[in-house]
């Protein structure tokens, strides 16, 4: 049997008491705030976690802002080659009209006019603006590509965002690739500072290979053909420009169809992006949120353990064999 | 034959005098701090022989001792010492933990965070005058992350130089008053007896001392109480005390290879310190902390900063700036143009030395003053061109950290998680010598402690053997009486 004095039992007692409020304001703590975790060495693994994680959402997030922006500048883009398909058509149908010799120079001579007007609609298009950025001149967004006469002022530039973890996406075509049909220093930029990753980045003008064995169509040099050859009522010369009007107009879609090709990787890039999103979410919570059900039934005990050592204890400290001696 | 009969009585009558004066002071001391129990040594008296028969002389009280185990104090004194050692550790490192808590709010992982994807949202307008103050003004949050990690951590790192200089002071402020309590006891010793009461005292003062680091105690063969700091050398030898001093030691002589740092060594041998000997207890957790785990804290978000500062700036000074420049007849770029540099330009200030490098990192001068200067073209007149912001971005994820093994973020995340486990470590080590600590205490209390009730029945045994041993006096008043009335 072991001797118990005043200050064993004293100590004791605010032992079992320290020990039990330390418990109970760790608790209180966690339900205030709804957290498992409120300092790295709580968990230490966890809050690790649950920071990575946290980056990583907010990553996503200025990937998510990425794919909008390219999203605009590549429906800028869409747009214009939708209209630029249009002008090219209607020119093609005035070429195969004024082919045959039934029109005289008269009629020629309006229709001239017409596709003057077609020409100034190019030279428009080619100019096309995304908020103040010439979206067809290649790295030099703020030179406008092309003069009245055609010549190309901006350069073989390539720019490419970052859509997903390393993975980009070109979101130009310079005006040189459209307009005057030349692959000449594209689509790679010569100048690259770092290799390709992993995904290469995929060509927006990489048209099939054959095609570019011909002598370059100039789209502006092609109206004017055309109107030169109006306006001399030569249908040999109108003639000559239907083949070329052919190979223009399957080069703008086959550009089209890239461009549509990219919107949809934008598209599903989103997608994977918010499903990231929630798998994160759901990962982090199960990482820094406490379990409610658990952290009140542990509150609850915790209560009646510090209620039992405070009976405990009261009837311990207050009574003395002086109390019965008299 | 009644006169021996009065002095056993009157024997009696004084041991349990004593005896209850014994428990009066143990009473009265049953709050007194370091107090141990009392108790009257009390023997039978001399016999004589008397009339052929060998008859005792009632009692005799010797004196009083105190109940104590010296085993059990030494041990209390060593739980002490490594209870102390893990509280402080683990309130010095919840300190540090707190300058890398991010749970609630942003701290450097963040920071960096945005950082990089303040360059993201450049390269998607990289003509755009207000996102390049967006990554102006980001890149500026980042280097006043760093300024606060760093500047905190030395400011954790010179509190300890304080808190090492109190501790010096009041061990020595306890070994003068040990050794005057030696003196004291001496004296008071010489005539035989123990003082148990200051006994008391200079163990508690060796309670207290050892607080402050291990605490090794013995006499010597010439008696003298002699106290060591264990690894250091002698504090107190009887009556003499030896001061320990702490001051600001060069880098080279300091602990913590750090300039300043504030060193323990003998008041007489300055040029000697010795911090790094002291174990456990206060003082050689808080070296421990600023020397090792603050150290190491501090080496590595300089490194930080500096691989963070040089790789972003290899990157930038590769581009051009966003301006127009005037072209070569080759198409060649100017070096300068009238703002300045068109190239080359760094976007943080070049440190000028790894250590160091977080608290001293800023900005460029050329990016501070004009945000022109804030490159994203690698080729000179390209508004539009963001392979730079990309290329910068891109070291976000690149493994150039840590020999290549890690990215910055899993660079720092990885000193985060160390940082918390040891804390978690000091944390669990800190319960559970408090546990031993309370049990150790409980051991000596059950040994030495006052028991209001054991004084209680001792009081009562001793008032009535004080009544029984005066009904003895009065028996023989009587008999005396009795013989007295014989003659009448």
């Amino acid at each position: 049997m072991s001797r118990v004095t005043e200050n064993s039992s004293h100590a004791a007692i605010s032992y079992a008491l320290n020990k039990t409020k330390t418990k109970l304001e760790d608790l209180q703590l966690k339900g205030s705030t709804l957290k498992a975790i409120s300092k790295p060495s709580d968990n230490p693994i966890s809050n690790v976690e649950s920071l990575r994680l946290k980056s990583t959402k907010s990553d996503n997030g200025q990937y998510a802002k990425n794919i909008d922006h390219a999203h605009m500048t590549l429906s800028t883009t869409e747009q214009a080659l939708d209209q630029l398909t249009e002008i090219l058509s209607k020119a093609k149908e005035i070429a195969i009209a004024q082919s045959s010799d039934i029109y005289n120079a008269d009629v020629r001579g309006n229709v001239s006019n017409e596709v003057i007007q077609l020409k100034n609609q190019l030279v428009s298009i080619a100019n096309r603006r995304s908020g103040n950025r010439y979206i067809f001149s290649g790295h030099k967004t703020l030179t406008q590509p092309f003069t009245a006469e055609g010549e190309y002022k901006g350069d073989n530039g390539i720019i490419e965002l970052e859509i997903s973890k390393e993975f980009f996406i070109p979101v130009n075509i310079t005006g040189r690739e459209i307009f005057l049909h030349s692959k000449k220093g594209s689509p790679q930029n010569t100048d690259q500072l770092q290799q390709p990753e992993k995904l290469p980045s995929r060509g927006l003008a990489s048209v099939n290979p054959h095609k570019t064995q011909n002598a370059p169509t100039n789209m502006f040099t092609l109206l004017d053909g055309l109107i030169i050859g109006l306006e001399n009522n030569d249908s040999d010369t109108i003639k000559m420009t239907l083949e070329k009007f052919d190979e223009s107009l399957s080069h703008v879609i086959t550009l089209r169809t890239k461009v549509g090709s990219l919107s949809n990787t934008l598209m599903a890039s989103s997608n994977q992006l918010s499903k990231d999103n929630i798998d994160i979410d759901t990962r982090n919570s199960k990482l820094v949120d406490a379990d409610i059900a658990e952290l009140y039934s542990d509150l609850s005990r915790q209560k009646s353990i510090l209620e039992t050592t405070y009976k405990a204890s009261s009837n311990l400290m207050n009574k003395k064999l002086l109390d019965f001696l008299h | 034959m009644s006169n021996n009969l009065l002095n056993i009585g009157k024997s009696g009558l004084f041991s349990a005098k004593k005896s209850l004066e014994t428990t009066g002071h143990n009473i009265a001391n049953a709050g007194t701090e370091g107090y141990s129990r009392q108790r009257t040594i009390q023997t039978t008296a001399t016999p004589i022989i008397k009339d052929g028969f060998v008859s005792g002389t009632g009692s005799v009280t010797k004196g009083t001792e105190r109940v104590h185990d010296k085993f059990l104090e030494k041990r209390l004194n060593q739980t002490l010492s490594k209870k102390q050692f893990y509280q402080e550790r683990a309130e010095q490192l919840s300190q540090v933990e707190n300058i890398f808590n991010e749970i609630d709010n942003d701290g450097l992982n963040k920071t960096l965070n945005k950082f990089y994807n303040a360059f993201r949202e450049l390269a998607n307008q990289p003509e755009n005058e207000t996102l390049r103050s967006v990554v102006r003004d980001t890149a500026q949050l980042a280097v006043k992350d760093f300024h606060r990690i760093k500047k905190t951590l030395n400011e954790i790192s010179t509190n300890i130089g304080s808190k090492i200089k109190y501790v010096v002071q009041t061990t020595n402020e306890m070994t003068k008053e040990i050794s005057h309590l030696n003196k004291e006891i001496r004296a008071l010793e010489v005539t035989g007896g123990q003082t148990g009461d200051l006994r008391d005292q200079r163990d508690l003062l060796v309670q207290h001392l050892s607080k402050n680091f291990q605490v090794t105690t013995y006499v010597d063969d010439k008696g003298s109480f002699v106290v060591n700091a264990k690894n250091v050398g002698t504090l107190v030898a009887g009556g003499q005390s030896i001061d320990l001093n702490a001051g600001p030691a060069s880098k080279e002589n300091s602990s913590s290879n750090t300039d300043g740092s504030y060193e323990v060594f003998f008041n007489d041998r300055p040029g000697f310190p010795v911090s790094n000997n002291f174990r456990t207890g206060e003082l050689s957790a808080v070296l421990q902390v600023r020397n090792g785990d603050i150290r190491t804290l501090q080496d590595k978000i300089d490194n930080l900063a500096f691989n963070f500062i040089n790789t972003t700036n290899s990157v930038h000074s590769k581009g051009f700036v966003n301006r127009d420049l005037k072209l070569g007849p080759n198409g060649e770029a100017p070096a300068f143009d009238l703002t300045g540099k068109t190239t080359g330009i760094n976007f943080f200030a070049e440190p000028v030395s790894r250590e160091g490098a977080a608290e001293n990192m800023q900005l460029s001068d050329a990016v501070k003053e004009d945000l022109s200067n804030i490159t994203t073209a690698l080729k000179a007149n390209s508004p539009g061109d963001n392979r730079i912001a990309i290329a910068i971005s891109k070291i976000q994820h690149e493994k150039i950290y840590d020999h290549g093994r890690a990215t910055i973020e899993e660079d720092y995340l990885k000193t985060i998680a160390n940082v918390g486990l040891e804390v978690g470590k000091a944390n669990f080590d800190f319960d559970q010598s408090e546990g031993i600590l309370a049990q150790t205490r409980a051991l000596k209390e059950r040994t030495s402690g006052v028991s209001i009730d054991e004084e209680t029945a001792n009081m009562v045994r001793f008032q009535h053997s004080y009544d029984a041993s005066a009904r003895v006096m009065r028996a023989a008043d009587e008999m005396f009486q009795t013989v007295l009335g014989i003659k009448r």
